[in-house]
């Protein structure tokens, strides 16, 4: 039977706490037993958990000190690992964002093309001013 | 992020994360860079573990900065998370990317 392994961060979003938050992120995926011969898995987790909380960091909170909470909640099931995010900013339907052209090189829009690449699902929902991305990677042998 | 002139070229070595929290500055240092013409720049990824789309881009815009200014830049050794997303992006296209540092001087002569 599933017994998930849960750590939830009530935190700011705030482009200071980036690093800090990505380090404890990838410091979790590469103690996974599931993860420990798949180290490209660990720096696309990592770099789709970057890009998303850039993201609320960037966009979320504009005009309102560009700060506000954000909820980072982290959930291991024996085949898959989940990263939820959640803002009560501006909603942001990354299902909007166009795939960028890549034949013509850009200095932004590979955010959450990246997300995308790297993870197997991500998912967006908005509900009563709170918006919540999930974001799945299953385990590599699973 | 530390800069370095050696032989007309010069050399801005970025530190261990390229990101979000840095690619402004690495934009903004390239700018003033830029300023004098002919530039030519190598970044070196050498102590680049983690880069993302904030520094691809911030690498994308520096070299766009050169060239208008008829200048150059080459990037030398990347790491293989860096190799991996300039591969995806196709950016390996657009870089010149030197595995070492010798040949990345040598090919501005």
């Amino acid at each position: 039977m599933d017994n998930p392994l849960k750590v939830k961060i009530d935190s700011t979003a705030d482009l200071l706490l980036l690093r800090p938050l990505d380090l404890f992120v990838r410091q979790l995926v590469q103690q996974l037993p599931a993860f420990a011969n798949h180290p490209s898995d660990v720096d696309g987790i990592e770099l789709a958990f970057n890009e998303a909380y850039t993201n609320v960091s960037r966009h979320a909170y504009k005009g309102s000190n560009n700060k506000g909470p954000i909820s980072i909640q982290i959930v291991v099931h024996s085949d898959r690992i989940e990263i939820y995010l959640e803002d009560r900013g501006v909603r942001f339907d990354p299902a909007n964002v166009k795939t960028p052209n890549l034949d013509v090189p850009g200095e932004g829009g590979l955010g959450v093309w990246f997300i995308r690449k790297f993870m197997d699902h991500a998912v967006y929902s908005s509900c009563e001013g709170k918006n919540v991305l999930l974001m799945t990677k299953k385990f590599p042998d699973a | 992020m530390e800069i370095e002139k050696k032989d007309g070229i010069t050399i801005i070595s970025t530190d261990e994360r390229l990101d979000a929290v840095v690619a402004p500055k690495l934009k903004d240092t390239v700018k003033k860079i830029a300023e004098e013409t002919s530039t030519k720049l190598i970044i070196d990824l050498e102590k680049t573990k983690f880069i993302d789309s904030s520094g691809c881009g911030a690498l994308v815009a520096s070299l766009r900065t050169l060239i208008k200014n008829q200048g150059d830049m080459k990037i030398a050794r990347p790491s293989p998370q860096a190799q991996t997303l300039f591969q995806l992006t196709r950016l390996h296209r657009v870089f010149e990317i030197y595995e070492d540092m010798d040949q990345a001087i040598k090919s501005f002569s």
